[in-house]
């Protein structure tokens, strides 16, 4: 799976199984390599989550459509 | 022509007439305690009621030797005295010359029965209750919009695993409470929140009752997303509370386990990433050693060459990502700032409006303090026990008077008693 399409989870489940395949295995350079590239793409991946700058903070309203949502702390 | 009196003639009559009445005088009466005040005079007030009538009623300092435990709100009590008028107010009320308390009061046995109910039904099974998702991206929140939980979840959050929050705003007590509750809960869930924070700050028993009610315990149990309860209170769980995956002593605590602390995941991210650094480390002096001890048919310098090469984009790597870090730190850092002087502003307001009405009331109470009245030459007349005497129905012949004026006072004997035409 592409690492931008990742959620949080599957991005530090895939970096932790890596991370144990790296200590664990006797691995060639090259496939190490690789490993750790792969590792460091999926940590951004994960930083990038961490510092999302988009969070919002919504409320629901009742309308004759039914539910919209509205932000909440910009007046 | 009908009589004319003053209101306070009127008041004391009626006094007279509920006083004397035997059908409200030395009589049992039971209800429960609520709006219990208790004065540092060492009088107690309190509102005594049932299910459809109340009555404001006081423990006068002397009497509480009688009763041998703690008045507390929500107490259900049999209490023994007389019904009375406060001539001032023209309010009846019931003088409590001791008490007893009656077992426990209706609510309460509504929430035992409720609690066994649900209870046989295997609602609050631990093996109901689910996990709490890891990394939700929406929280839902189904609370009051103007109290302190969702500011509270709100400014906690910030620190936390970024998550969106969707406020459901609800009523959260009295008469259709419960119903707005249930409502937030679907809501939410229809609205593809990954877990509910259900809320409330403290109140007393009657306050947070919507929280014990079975629609609102039901809903929670048919929540498709996990269900946090946050409902203020120290000690006592309510049925929501039961009924929930987890309970949260507070607001922020609700978002403590709603959402992992960010910080913590980055070290946990950091940590990683140093095995990461030690494994590869470890390969790569593995690759030196056997390059040197090789045959030199292996050609080992264009595979340092390369190894070396590899270790130069790793920096690059690294030096990128940390900048890059840093950038978007701070940009949250900016956003919650903004966040939090908005909220500023509005509390800023709410202060300034009531201090403005507060102003408004003192000078109404100055004009109306008695003391004004006797910097002008007026007097206060009252009777041996320092009681206001209004009407010359109080006073006769040789009663004794006590006359307060602006810097002091006097004692008399009343010579004459005539009524004004």
């Amino acid at each position: 799976m592409n690492a931008e399409e990742m959620t949080f989870e599957e991005s530090l489940k895939t970096l932790e199984q890596l991370v144990s395949e790296l200590e664990n295995g006797n691995l060639d350079l090259d496939k190490a390599l690789e490993i750790y590239e792969r590792a460091i793409v999926l940590r951004e991946r994960c930083r990038k989550i961490l510092d999302e700058c988009d969070r919002r903070v919504q409320k629901l309203i009742e309308t004759s459509e039914g539910m919209k949502r509205e932000d909440l702390i910009s007046e | 022509m009908a009589e004319t009196m003053t209101v306070t003639q009127l008041n004391t009559r009626v006094r007279s007439i509920l006083s004397e009445s035997p059908l409200v005088k030395d009589v049992w009466v039971t209800g429960e305690l609520s709006n219990l005040k208790k004065y540092p005079s060492g009088h107690y007030y309190f509102t005594l009621k049932d299910s459809a009538s109340e009555i404001r009623g006081v423990m006068f300092k002397n009497s509480r030797g009688r009763i041998d435990f703690e008045p507390e709100d929500n107490m259900k009590v049999t209490a023994f005295g007389r019904v009375d008028l406060y001539v001032e107010r023209g309010a009846y009320q019931f003088i409590a010359e001791t008490m007893q308390r009656s077992g426990v009061g209706d609510l309460y046995l509504a929430y035992e029965a409720l609690k066994k109910k649900l209870e046989a039904e295997g609602l609050f099974d631990p093996a109901r209750k689910r996990p709490l998702p890891l990394y939700p991206k929406v929280i839902g929140v189904v609370t009051s919009p103007a109290g302190a939980v969702i500011h509270d979840i709100i400014t906690t959050s910030g620190r936390l695993f970024p998550a969106d929050i969707l406020l459901y705003p609800a009523q959260v007590q009295g008469e259709g409470a419960a119903e707005s509750i249930v409502k937030g809960i679907k809501a939410l869930n229809k609205e593809g929140a990954d877990v509910l924070i259900v809320g409330r700050g403290g109140g007393s028993i009657e306050d947070l009752w919507a929280f014990n009610e079975e629609i609102v315990a039901r809903a929670i149990a048919a929540s498709e997303a996990p269900v946090i309860s946050a409902v203020g209170h120290e000690t006592d769980f309510t049925i929501a509370d039961l009924a929930a995956d987890v309970r949260a002593p507070t607001p922020t605590g609700a978002a403590e386990l709603a959402l992992r602390d960010r910080r913590e995941l980055i070290r946990h991210l950091d940590t990683d990433m140093l095995r990461v650094n030690r494994a590869l480390s470890g390969v790569l002096e593995r690759m030196h050693y056997r390059f040197k001890a090789a045959d030199s048919k292996l050609a080992p310098k264009r595979a340092e060459q390369r190894v070396s090469m590899h270790n130069m984009r790793l920096d690059e790597l690294h030096s990128r990502m940390d900048s890059a870090l840093r950038y978007r730190t701070e940009a949250v850092r900016r956003r919650f700032i903004r966040a939090d002087s908005a909220v500023d502003a509005r509390v800023q307001r709410m202060v300034e409006n009531n201090g403005k009405d507060l102003r408004r009331f003192s000078e109404r109470l100055e004009s109306v303090n008695p003391m004004k009245v006797l910097d002008r030459g007026y007097a206060l007349v009252t009777d041996e026990d320092g009681r206001a005497i209004t009407s010359f129905g109080q006073v006769g012949a040789g009663t004794n008077i006590g006359i307060t004026m602006k810097d002091g006072k006097a004692e008399a004997e009343v010579k004459k008693v005539e009524m004004r035409r």
